[in-house]
């Protein structure tokens, strides 16, 4: 019988198990469910959002006014209203009454207290004397032609932003591509995290109902562990592409998101790097569960393991604005790799052979931790007495 | 057959093997008695890789077991256990697959098996959902479903009640008449006394006796002598060379003699000190020879 075999029966039976655990089902549903409050709640809610002024006037005022007034408010939802009244002691009262926000006459602008909102006074200043300007021109008996060219806008308005125009992250795709790549990074980690528990807790219970000497009795433990990192782990992908599809959609769906330029090499990046980091952590983590012998002590031994993985993830979320010296060192490290890398490659900061050099890294390293780990996976498994050390475990195994 | 050949292991200052030999061929039912911390489950472990042996070898019919050879074999570890969560039936039918059988097989198997030890009912049960006793047979067929060449069992009888102890019993000695190889350990020198022709006993990680049970006892240099007599009291036994009293009551008295007492003058003298109730005279019992051989 092939090796790969036993990998893979290891790896369909571990599958299956987590897949029909109620634990595996709920937690599926709930990150579902906060994916899309996450990408929906903002559009639902965004309706309510928009600021309503009231402006009271003698008669109809000039049709520009209301357009001119929303067009030009910093809240693009912002929506104008329009209280017609017979004459200005009405409006005084209505102010009084705080029923309106501002009043508008020709050749006055009233206001209440500090009541008034100081862009709507603004506004109606700009605006109300714009539209009198061309009345007063008008009057003066110049064309509508002398009139448009009298009142064109001269100014052009000129935003800066914080970044250097030549540092080449200014570029109008990257911040949005870097926020998609941030929001897999979030989410490959909380993978990593999970199933990396998964594989712990796994291994411990088969350690601890002793059901593992039955199976080493015909499974040789490189191949139980590789079956069960490849069982969880496809399982883990599973998840994150369903998450990740059903998350696209609802962008598509949704107002509030756009998909940014390199969403789909975010998105490959996201799970190449996944399947690495998953590989990487998964097999540390089982040999570390196979050095403890009850679920209690299991967050304990996994702790230094847990540490490396917040620390890549932290140099990701305090790196958002951009590259830096710690980014770009975490991301060729093997162990921070998987959570910093994603984030440069979409952001187009990560040189090629940084992409080459940081892979290959992971590659050979992932390599060399699933031999050393095999090797105390297979010295641990089988001693219950407490806390094993990896340098006893690894003497008592297999060379 | 299986033959283990001079084996050492030792773990920091604990020496668990220290040159065990032995051999159990294909029909045989073998006892594997010592005393706790003699090397059983070390010396079993080893024939499975799960311990590596500093020294010494562990063959199959005279080869040395591959991956694919050691899948012909079954194993009941002393800890027992399954996953707990798993339907019985899903159970043995992956223990099966394990061992090299194809689904439909191993299925088929599994549904023997449970019919067998009286659990078909309980085929969609999850293991922890049955009694102790109920698990501990589902444990057996895990080591059974694949119709082993070679049997290892680590304390098969301990945790069994009596009914569970002849009903293994009963299926040991059938795996061995149906031509397998059968290696068990036990505590119970009663019980082993009565279902194994051949016992090895280990002691401090070496073989100290091996053989035939009743060749085993049958060369102890001592026997047993007990005499009841209706009303002769004790006192017409006199002196025996080498001779120790174990036990004496008012009309009945057990001794320990040499081998080759002149039996014909202690039963003349019984005779005279009044009517026999009981005269017998035989070989110390296994656990005897077993105190004996481990220096109790």
């Amino acid at each position: 019988m092939s090796p790969m075999r036993h990998v893979t029966l290891v790896a369909i039976r571990d599958f299956r198990e987590r897949i029909t655990s109620r634990a595996f089902q709920v937690s599926t549903g709930l990150t579902l469910l906060l994916v899309a409050a996450f990408i929906l709640l903002p559009s639902i809610l965004g309706g309510d959002d928009g600021q309503t002024w009231t402006v009271g006037t003698v008669g109809s005022p000039p049709p520009q006014l209301k357009p001119a007034i929303e067009l030009a408010a910093a809240d693009p939802d912002t929506v104008v209203e329009i209280s017609e009244f017979d004459d200005v002691a009405q409006i005084e009262q209505a102010l009084r009454d705080r029923e309106i926000d501002a009043g508008y006459t020709q050749g006055a602008i009233y206001s209440i207290g500090q009541d008034s909102p100081d862009e709507l006074l603004a506004l109606l200043i700009a605006v109300g004397g714009t539209l009198e300007l061309a009345d007063r021109a008008a009057s003066l008996g110049l064309s509508q032609s002398e009139v448009d060219e009298l009142l064109r806008q001269n100014l052009e308005v000129i935003e800066l932003s914080d970044e250097p125009a030549d540092s080449g992250a200014g570029d109008e795709g990257s911040t949005g591509n870097r926020t998609f790549a941030f929001f897999g990074v979030i989410f490959l980690f909380i993978s990593i995290v999970t199933y990396g528990q998964w594989i712990l807790i796994g291994v411990i219970e088969e350690k601890s109902s002793r059901v593992v000497e039955v199976v080493l009795g015909a499974v040789r433990p490189h191949h139980l562990l590789a079956g069960k990192v490849l069982g969880i782990g496809v399982l883990g992908l599973g998840q994150l592409i369903v998450v990740g599809l059903v998350a696209l959609a609802l962008i598509q769906q949704s107002s509030t998101f756009t998909l940014p330029s390199a969403a789909a090499t975010a998105a490959i990046a996201v799970v190449v790097w996944f399947l690495l980091g998953f590989a990487f952590y998964a097999t540390a983590y089982a040999a570390t569960g196979s050095l403890v012998s009850r679920q209690e002590e299991a967050q304990n031994a996994a702790f230094p393991l847990t540490m490396v993985l917040m620390a890549g993830y932290f140099i990701a979320s305090f790196s958002f604005t951009g590259d830096n010296p710690a980014l770009r060192i975490a991301s060729l490290v093997p162990a921070t790799a998987p959570m910093t890398m994603p984030l440069r490659m979409a952001a187009g900061d990560a040189a090629l052979w940084e992409i080459v050099l940081s892979f290959s890294l992971m590659v050979v390293v992932t390599w060399l931790l699933i031999r050393f780990a095999g090797r105390v996976y297979a010295g641990g498994l089988l001693r219950s007495a407490g806390r094993i050390k990896i340098r006893d475990a690894w003497r008592s195994a297999e060379g | 057959m299986l033959r283990l050949t001079e084996l050492h292991k030792r773990y920091g200052d604990v020496l668990a093997l220290d040159g065990c030999s032995f051999d159990v061929a294909r029909g045989q039912l073998l006892g594997f008695l010592g005393p706790n911390g003699a090397g059983k489950t070390t010396a079993m472990r080893s024939v499975f890789s799960l311990v590596v042996p500093d020294s010494g070898s562990v063959t199959w019919d005279g080869a040395p077991i591959e991956p694919a050879i050691r899948l012909r074999f079954g194993y009941m570890p002393e800890q027992r256990g399954l996953y707990p969560r798993m339907k019985i039936k899903d159970q043995l039918t992956y223990f099966g697959r394990l061992h090299g059988l194809e689904t439909a097989d191993a299925a088929s198997s599994a549904m023997q098996w449970l019919t067998h030890l009286g659990l078909e009912d309980r085929a969609d049960s999850r293991l922890e959902e049955l009694s102790h006793g109920n698990q501990q047979r589902v444990q057996l067929a895990a080591a059974l479903v694949h119709e082993p060449d070679l049997l290892v069992l680590d304390e098969p009888f301990s945790g069994l009640d009596p009914l569970g102890v002849e009903a293994m019993a009963e299926l040991l000695q059938e795996r061995a008449d149906a031509g397998t190889a059968v290696l068990f350990s036990s505590h119970q020198l009663d019980l082993v006394e009565d279902l194994c022709e051949d016992v090895i006993v280990i002691n401090r990680g070496s073989i100290a006796l091996s053989g035939p049970v009743a060749e085993l006892r049958g060369a102890s240099p001592h026997r047993y002598l007990d005499v009841d007599t209706v009303d002769g009291g004790t006192d017409w036994i006199g002196v025996i060379d080498g001779a120790e009293i174990v036990a004496r009551e008012p009309h009945r008295i057990r001794l320990r003699v040499a081998a080759d007492v002149d039996l014909r003058s202690v039963l003349d003298r019984a005779v005279n000190a009044g009517q026999i109730r009981q005269f017998s005279f035989g070989p110390p019992s296994l656990s005897e020879v077993f105190r004996a051989a481990v220096g109790q």
